[in-house]
C-alpha cells in the first residue's frame, strides 16, 4: 500500500517535471516521489495551482488539508475511479431502514468497545490495575444488544469512551493528564494529541472510503451531514484505539513527546511543528505495521485494514453478507 | 415475466434486438467467470470492486496489449472476439491455468457466431506464454454445454446474494480476492 506524506512547513507545492516538489519559504526544495504516494497531508500554509491538482488527480493522490490549529479542514480527492449509483442507493436504503441502520450502528459501537478494551487489557497490570474498567467495558458492551435505536447507541458509545478515557491518566506518565476529553479548544497536552491523532485517522478513513464507490456522507452511527464526511466518523471510531491512542501512549511514555512540544495560548494547548512531526512520523510507522490476516492469509498493513473495512461495508450493503466490524484480533 | 422464457431464447432475442424491454446479455467474460468462480461472476454482474492495482490484473492487461501487437478485438453484439486468424476465432489467455473457463468462453463465441450471425467457425485457444495452441470445434455436445451455462448464468446473476466464498487454487490471483474474503 502507498504512503502518506506530511508537509509541515509553509511554502509552495508544485508539479516539477513528473514529480512533486515542495519549495519551502527558506528556499529548500524537497521532492515527494509520486509513484508511491497515497495522499499528501498539508499542515502548513501551502500555495499550489491547478496544474498541481490535475497532476495529483492523474496519479490518484488525495490532498488532505489541515487548517490553522491543525483541525481537518477538507480534502481534494482524485476523481473517482468508479462511481456506482447502485452502491449509493443501497447505502441510502440501509440508512432509511431503522432496523438496518440500528444494526450497522450497533456493529460500529461493538467494534469500538472491543478495540478500546484491547488497549485497556494491554495496559492492565503493566502500569496500572485496570480490572474495574475492563469489567465496566464488558457491561457496557452487553448493553449494545439492548439499545433500540441509534440515539441509545450513541449513549452507549459515549459511556464506554468515558470509562476508557478514565484509564489514560493511569497509563500515561505523570506530567501528562487527560482529565476529561475536551475539544475545541483542547485545554491540555493529551487532549491536543487526541485531537491531532483522531484527525489523522479521520482523513485516512476518507481516503479508504473513496477507494470504493461508497458515499462518505451517508453514515449510520453518526447522523449524515452532521459533518462533511460522517461515514468517516463511523469508521474512524473503530480505529482510534489502534492508531491514535497507542501512538500517543508510546510517544508520551518513551518521552519522545514532552511538554516542550506544546504551546498554550488563551487556554488552547497545541502541538508545535516539531511535536506534530514526531507524532505523524510514529503514526505513519504504525500505519505501515503489518499483521497476519486470518482470512486473506497474508500480512496486511494497519492502513490496509481501513480499506478492508470500507470493502466489508460495501460488500454487506450490496451482497447482503453480514458486516462484522474490525476488532483487533492480535 | 422473464421467468417463463428460456434464458437462451431471451439472449438470442436480445442479440436480434427483439428484447429491448427485457434484455439478457452474456459476455465472453461472464461465461469465463461462470466456469472459474460463480462468486466472481456475481460480483462482476453488480460492478463490484475490482482491484486495478492487483498484479494479476495488471499482468493480464499487459499480455492482452502486447502478445499480438497492434491487434484489436472485434465487437460483435454482446461478444468481443480477440482475433480472427485464417478464418478462425482465437482466444488469447495469459496462462493455461484456467483452461476450461477459457475453452468455454471460446465455445460461447463459436456458438454465438453460429446462432446469431449464422457463421460457422473453428476456434483456437492460444497461450502466448506457453506457445501452445489448441483447436476447439463447436460440436452438438459443446453447444449444449454452452446453453446450459447460459441458463446457469441467468439463475446466478438474478440471485439476491452471491454464493459463499470457496477456496480455489487461483483465488490468490483474483482481482476480487480481498473484497471476497475480507
Amino acid at each position: 500500500m502507498d504512503r502518506n506524506y506530511h508537509v509541515f512547513s509553509n511554502g509552495r507545492l508544485e508539479r516539477h517535471e513528473d514529480t512533486l516538489r515542495l519549495a519551502t519559504e527558506d528556499g529548500e526544495k524537497k521532492h515527494i516521489p509520486i509513484e508511491n504516494a497515497e495522499a499528501v497531508y498539508l499542515h502548513g500554509q501551502i500555495d499550489f495551482n491547478t496544474r498541481l491538482l490535475s497532476f495529483l488527480n492523474d496519479n490518484g493522490i488525495a490532498a488532505h488539508v489541515f487548517g490553522w490549529n491543525d483541525y481537518y479542514s477538507g480534502s481534494v480527492m482524485p476523481e473517482r475511479g468508479q462511481t456506482s449509483g447502485r452502491t449509493v442507493v443501497s447505502q441510502v436504503r440501509a440508512y432509511d431502514d431503522p432496523a438496518h441502520r440500528r444494526d450497522l450502528a450497533a456493529a460500529f459501537v461493538r467494534g469500538s468497545i472491543h478495540n478500546m478494551r484491547a488497549n485497556v487489557a494491554y495496559y492492565d497490570g503493566r502500569s496500572a490495575d485496570l480490572d474495574a474498567t475492563l469489567e465496566r467495558l464488558d457491561t457496557v458492551a452487553d448493553s449494545v444488544a439492548e439499545a433500540d435505536d441509534v440515539e441509545e447507541l450513541m449513549g452507549v458509545e459515549a459511556t464506554a469512551r468515558k470509562a476508557y478515557y478514565g484509564t489514560f491518566d493511569s497509563v500515561l506518565r505523570d506530567e501528562f493528564e487527560l482529565g476529561t476529553r475536551e475539544y475545541n479548544p483542547p485545554p491540555n497536552e493529551v487532549n491536543s494529541l487526541l485531537s491531532f491523532g483522531n484527525a489523522l485517522v479521520y482523513a485516512n478513513c476518507v481516503s479508504a472510503i473513496r477507494a470504493t464507490a461508497l458515499d462518505p456522507a451517508v453514515s449510520y452511527l453518526h447522523e449524515p451531514g452532521e459533518r462533511r464526511y460522517s461515514l468517516s466518523l463511523d469508521l474512524a471510531d473503530l480505529f482510534k484505539p489502534l492508531l491514535t491512542d497507542r501512538v500517543l501512549f508510546r510517544l508520551v511514555n518513551r518521552r519522545q513527546i514532552t511538554t516542550d512540544d506544546f504551546e498554550t495560548e488563551l487556554g488552547e494547548c497545541l502541538l508545535t511543528e516539531r511535536g506534530r512531526q514526531t507524532f505523524s512520523k510514529e503514526f505513519e510507522e504504525t500505519l505501515e505495521r503489518t499483521v497476519e490476516h486470518p482470512e486473506l492469509n497474508r500480512k496486511v498493513s494497519y492502513q490496509y485494514l481501513l480499506r478492508l473495512e470500507a470493502y466489508k461495508l460495501k460488500k454487506h450493503l450490496l451482497a447482503g453478507e453480514a458486516y462484522e466490524p474490525f476488532r483487533r484480533w492480535w | 415475466m422473464s421467468e417463463s422464457i428460456d434464458p437462451v431464447d431471451r439472449l438470442l432475442a436480445t442479440a436480434r434486438g427483439d428484447a429491448a424491454a427485457d434484455p439478457f446479455r452474456v459476455t465472453g467474460v461472464m461465461m469465463q467467470y461462470y466456469h472459474a468462480c460463480e462468486r466472481e461472476l456475481w460480483f462482476a454482474s453488480r460492478q463490484l470492486e475490482i482491484d486495478r492495482e492487483n498484479p494479476a490484473v495488471v499482468r493480464g492487461t499487459r499480455v492482452d496489449e502486447t502478445a499480438y501487437g497492434g491487434r484489436e478485438s472485434k465487437q460483435l453484439g454482446m461478444i468481443a472476439i480477440d482475433l480472427l486468424e485464417d478464418g478462425r476465432v482465437v482466444e488469447v489467455k495469459p496462462s493455461s491455468k484456467l483452461v476450461e473457463p477459457a475453452r468455454m468462453q471460446l465455445a460461447y463465441y463459436l456458438w454465438y457466431l453460429d446462432r446469431v450471425a449464422g457463421v460457422q467457425r473453428d476456434g483456437v485457444l492460444a497461450h502466448p506464454r506457453e506457445r501452445e495452441r489448441e483447436t476447439v470445434e463447436l460440436t452438438d455436445d459443446l453447444a449444449e454445454r454452452v446453453e446450459d451455462a447460459i441458463r446457469g448464468i441467468h439463475d446466478l446473476v438474478t440471485e439476491e446474494s452471491p454464493p459463499p466464498a470457496e477456496e480455489k487454487p487461483f483465488c490468490e490471483a483474483c482481482a476480487y480476492h480481498d473484497f471476497c474474503w475480507c
